[in-house]
């Protein structure tokens, strides 16, 4: 395997990685929410994190080059307040694989809460635990192998992420090209034969992924 | 220790539980069919539930006052709750269980300590157990200790001995007897079995629909009968 | 007279027999604007029908070669055109060089970056330059051409975003998501929002040659030699300069 498809893999699997991570605190939480809680407006949070899922991967690069172009309504302002600028570099990467993998992980995160008893959650609090102490001792270890399975899953959609990192990344080679775009490249250059290597590192990723998040969700606890 | 009920109020699927009472026994059965809201009484008492109307004061201490908006948490009322179900934590081992509600530096009353539970319950051989691998009776004895290691004054239980057969209901009772004289914890005691209440209690409240239509001893409620041992009175 | 009528009927006859054609022409990206102006004037003309399929000149040859159902190909270098005569995927006899262009560095028009030579491009200050992939992409190939002739490619590669095309480049440096961008003097001609900071003279720059033909596996050929002849001709040729190409030298 070259040098280049080694630098393409670490870092595909550093953005992925980091992707995954950041959506975790705020995917558990709001899977929790959905799960234990009503509010008004709870429908229409339902439906806006499932868009990502159903909406065509490209139109949602779209909204987010809108979104975080240099002139755009949040790209403007982190460039004025930080210094950063979000399109065609890595974090943009991380903002198309993080708002694409977010609605799985909320999805299962919500269902992975659903499976806890809530009697279980109410003998607690007449144990005498208040409601951090029985998130943390109770529902979280019992939420825990669903919980690791979406972040699992999260994960590899993360690895494969293409459309939407295509309109707000672009190829730019050793900043933004991870796995899939590197394929998408090869095959546009001829390099069918590199593409493959490629397709082969994808898949065998992608399937590790997986195997471990359905040994998760396969496991009894003891 | 009492436990006075004004006006409470909680809707239910097709009625309402509405109930205006004094509990005040040492143990106290809630007595009546399924669906009478039995579940709901003890779940509104033990701030499990929101009341729409009305207040629930354990021991003089206000515990929820709809009027005046108060609301206790569960965690802070000190009320001991064993649900049907027996509801033990499945990733603690029983000793894990026991000791979750249990605070070293928390007045006890005297006699209440670990050792002294695990005796009473004969709990000693199963505490490395996991849950799991437990009887329905194990169960249910657990989710008892448990309870009563929390350190409740008031202790609510709701049909303990359903779902298990007529011998080891036989083989339960004395241990229900056991915490209500070892320990003097006042207990609610939710059933539909009159020999169980018979058996334990000393005040009877008697629901149908959501409301008490009768209230008094055992004695006075029930009488003999061919089988069960004993029946609802008539009158 | 009734020669005439018969004659008309039959023209009329012969004209409903023969079914209007269908004509898939893929184009280079550059050609956008011009190629669909042509269309307006040919087709109710001849009767046929254009379907464009505009994108890089270097993704069109890709998709020929792998059988897509080309009819025309207008490439924006002769390389691609090369490729495809090689593999014997065109007639011969039909390819034409008929338009050339020019390169032009561009800035967004309101408030772009200042860039007034081709060394203000590796200036401290100016992070991104939109450049169609230099690799394959015509417009790509020949800015790098450009820039190693000239010095600069080593220092500007670190800035180069590679587009799928140039109209992507154009795309980018409008939306002000890079600070310039190389594109065709035809493609900043047509584009309000950007504007040209500096032109690279004929003589410096890369030779471009926008060269069409008649795909072999195509399935209306005598309407695809129709239609490349026509490009070729008066009509299409004002169009093309309209719009700021130059006749082939």
């Amino acid at each position: 395997m070259s040098a280049e498809a080694w630098q393409i893999t670490w870092f595909t699997i550093g953005v992925a990685t980091l992707s995954t991570a950041a959506i975790l605190p705020p995917g558990v939480a709001l899977g929790w929410l959905l799960a234990r809680r009503d509010w008004p407006g709870k429908s229409l949070i339902e439906t806006l994190v499932a868009l990502p899922l159903v909406i065509p991967p490209v139109a949602t690069g779209l909204i987010l080059l809108k979104l975080f172009g240099r002139r755009g309504p949040l790209g403007g302002w982190l460039e004025r307040t930080f210094g950063w600028e979000i399109v065609f570099t890595w974090k943009a990467v991380v903002v198309a694989t993080a708002v694409m993998s977010f609605p799985l992980l909320v999805r299962t995160a919500r269902v992975a809460f659903e499976g806890v008893n809530p009697r279980l959650e109410q003998v607690a609090r007449t144990l005498g635990a208040g409601p951090w102490r029985v998130f943390a001792t109770i529902t979280l270890p019992l939420a825990a192998r669903g919980l690791v399975a979406g972040a699992v899953l999260a994960f590899a959609r993360a690895l494969g992420e293409f459309g939407a990192t295509v309109m707000v990344a672009g190829f730019i080679p050793g900043q933004t090209v991870t796995l899939s775009l590197a394929i998408y490249q090869f095959v546009q250059l001829g390099h069918d034969g590199e593409a493959m290597v490629l397709l082969a590192i994808s898949v065998a990723i992608a399937f590790a992924a997986v195997w471990v998040s359905e040994y998760f969700v396969r496991r009894r606890p003891a | 220790m009492s436990v006075e009920l004004s006006g409470l109020r909680v809707p239910l699927a097709s009625f309402a539980l509405e109930i205006d009472a004094v509990l005040a026994g040492r143990v106290t059965a809630i007595f009546g069919a399924s669906g009478a809201g039995k579940t709901t009484l003890l779940e509104a008492i033990a701030g499990l539930r929101r009341l729409e109307a009305g207040a629930v004061c354990v021991d003089e201490t206000v515990v929820a006052d709809v009027a005046a908006g108060v609301f206790v948490p569960a965690e802070q009322r000190a009320i001991g709750y064993v649900p049907q179900e027996g509801a033990l934590f499945p990733h603690f081992s029983v000793r894990g269980n026991l000791r979750f509600g249990f605070e070293a530096e928390r007045q006890y009353p005297a006699g209440l300590t670990y050792e002294h539970v695990v005796e009473v319950l004969e709990l000693s051989a199963l505490t490395e157990r996991r849950v799991g691998t437990l009887s329905g009776g194990e169960k249910q004895r657990v989710a008892l200790g448990r309870a009563l290691l929390a350190g409740p004054r008031l202790l609510l239980l709701d049909e303990p001995l359903a779902g298990l057969d007529a011998a080891l209901r036989e083989r339960l009772l004395p241990y229900l007897a056991r915490v209500r004289d070892e320990f003097a914890i006042p207990m609610l005691y939710v059933t539909h079995s009159p020999d169980e209440v018979m058996a334990l209690c000393d005040d009877v409240l008697v629901l149908e629909r959501g409301r008490a239509i009768a209230r008094g001893k055992p004695a006075e409620l029930f009488r003999e009968s061919e089988r069960p041992r004993y029946e609802l009175r008539g009158d | 007279m009734k020669l005439r009528h018969i004659s008309l009927f039959l023209f009329a006859l012969a004209a409903l027999a023969a079914r209007a054609a269908e004509l898939n022409v893929f184009a280079a990206a550059s050609l956008t604007d011009a190629l669909k102006e042509i269309a307006k004037a040919y087709e109710p003309a001849s009767g046929d029908k254009l379907r464009f399929n505009f994108g890089a000149s270097s993704t069109l040859a890709i998709q020929i070669k792998q059988g897509a159902p080309a009819d025309v190909f207008f490439s924006a270098d002769e390389a691609k055109m090369n490729d495809l005569a090689k593999a014997g995927l065109i007639l011969a006899d039909t390819r034409r060089t008929l338009l050339a262009n020019t390169l032009v560095i561009v800035v967004n028009a309101d408030g772009g970056a200042a860039i007034a030579t081709p060394a203000d491009l590796v200036k401290p200050g100016i992070g991104r330059i939109a450049l169609a992939q230099p690799q394959t992409v015509p417009v790509g190939i020949y800015g790098k051409q450009w820039l190693q002739k000239v010095g600069l490619w080593k220092q500007v590669i670190d800035r180069i975003v590679p587009t799928e095309n140039v109209r992507a480049s154009l795309a980018a440096v409008e939306a002000g998501n890079v600070d310039a961008g190389i594109v065709y003097k035809t493609d900043a001609l047509i584009s309000k929002k950007v504007k040209m900071v500096f032109e690279v003279p004929a003589a410096e720059g890369p030779s471009i040659t926008y060269p069409a033909a008649v795909v072999k596996d195509s399935k209306q050929v005598e309407a695809a030699r129709k239609f490349a002849a026509y490009l070729a001709g008066p009509e299409a040729r004002a169009v093309f300069a309209k719009y700021g190409f130059l006749p082939a030298p």
